[in-house]
């Protein structure tokens, strides 16, 4: 299997983490963040797999399930609901508030943006009472979702207020030897500094998106 | 929308007790009430809970690798259709109508959860297509006329009319 990943992009730490922690073999390459590698998709897409069959995975929380399912780790319904949520709800926002702090410098506006998932989490946590997301194993979810909020967590400044828990979990998923290692193969630092180049590539976040969606009741 | 899919879904997948649902939030999240647990939210989280309970496993996929295929196909009907803004519809279809040039179903030749879904997220955009757009774009045509007379599936939407002499040359059929 192929795997092709570029340096800076959050994306790529999840999917490198997974393969690591999964034990999956892949022939890794990087490429730039304009590289087209998907063949029918008109936007860039990577982390991209190009699995045994030819066809592609270009989405990178289905690569992420992907290594965890071939490694014999089939997904919980608690942990298809984290991954949904990651997709749906925190990426929009996170989007936004990496663009607004590393693009614009806009750090409090940034911080603001990311206050209600960031509260979210927390409360989840604390409500679970559990190391990990899903319970006491770590599962694709909280790879997916400590890949997602690296450069945010993993930069001190970046955090308002108390959030002991978040803070636990972060701690206890960043020491895993697979995390550490993809960290260090995909981003040249902690904070939003080594997402630079790949944000710059990014189509502008719009938060209105919502009101686009179409109504049929 | 989403709660009238999921309704749809428990009949096509034969569920007999109607489940309860309520919302979240400003884009209406679905989340399934569940009297012996935690409730789950999010459509495609309980579109996958459901096929579980029916026991119609394959819908999800055979191999883990066809079980990543509709995950993917799911995700991008809620991340990438649901949210779509006009000038982008384009995109989505000229992609789609690439990818499914060769397949019969999005995740290859057995049809899934995710055709379910993406009919469904797509349909309101389908029916307000020229018959010169769906020529255009052949191949979803094909997919979503396949998935609309899949039995079970259509029920709560209106049927969209295709003239299948075009995407079904005599050649071939």
């Amino acid at each position: 299997m192929k795997l092709f990943l570029s340096k800076g992009n959050p994306h790529c730490v999840k999917v490198l983490a997974a393969a690591e922690l999964a034990g999956i073999k892949c022939d890794i390459s990087y490429v730039n963040h304009e590289e087209r590698v998907v063949p029918y998709l008109s936007h860039a897409a990577v982390p991209a797999l190009e699995l045994p069959s030819g066809l592609h995975l270009f989405s990178a929380n289905a690569i992420c399930r992907f290594f965890f399912e071939t490694g014999g780790r089939d997904p919980s319904s608690l942990t298809n609901q984290w991954l949904e949520w990651e997709a749906t709800e925190l990426q929009p926002t996170l989007s936004q508030a990496l663009h607004l702090r590393a693009l614009q410098g806009k750090g409090a506006e940034s911080a603001a943006a990311l206050l209600p998932p960031l509260s979210f989490l927390e409360q989840s946590l604390q409500k679970r009472a559990t190391p990990f997301l899903c319970g006491d194993e770590v599962t694709v979810a909280d790879i997916v979702l400590w890949g997602a909020l690296y450069p945010v967590l993993s930069d001190s400044s970046f955090m308002t207020g108390e959030r002991a828990q978040l803070g636990g979990w972060f701690e206890r998923v960043s020491v895993l030897q697979p995390c550490q290692l993809a960290v260090g193969a995909v981003l040249s630092g902690k904070g939003v500094e080594p997402l630079k180049g790949y944000l710059q590539k990014q189509p502008l976040p719009h938060i209105q998106r919502r009101e686009t969606q179409p109504s049929n009741q | 929308m989403a709660l009238r899919e999921l309704s749809s879904l428990e009949k096509s997948l034969g569920l007999k007790k109607p489940k309860k649902y309520s919302t979240q939030g400003d884009n209406k999240v679905p989340v399934l009430q569940n009297n012996n647990g935690p409730s789950l939210t999010g459509l495609v989280t309980i579109a996958t809970h459901l096929v579980q309970e029916a026991n119609r496993s394959e819908l999800l996929g055979s191999s883990a690798e066809q079980r990543a295929l509709v995950q993917q196909w799911l995700e991008y009907r809620v991340t990438k259709l649901d949210n779509c803004p006009k000038e982008d519809i384009k995109t989505i279809f000229k992609d789609l109508n690439l990818y499914l040039e060769d397949k019969v179903y999005l995740a290859g030749n057995n049809f899934t959860l995710a055709d379910t879904l993406m009919y469904y997220g797509i349909h309101h955009i389908m029916v307000d297509l020229a018959v010169q757009e769906k020529e255009k774009w052949a191949n979803v045509t094909r997919w979503f006329d396949h998935v609309q007379h899949y039995p079970g599936v259509r029920h709560h939407l209106p049927p969209v009319v295709v003239l299948r002499n075009r995407f079904y040359p005599s050649g071939h059929h």
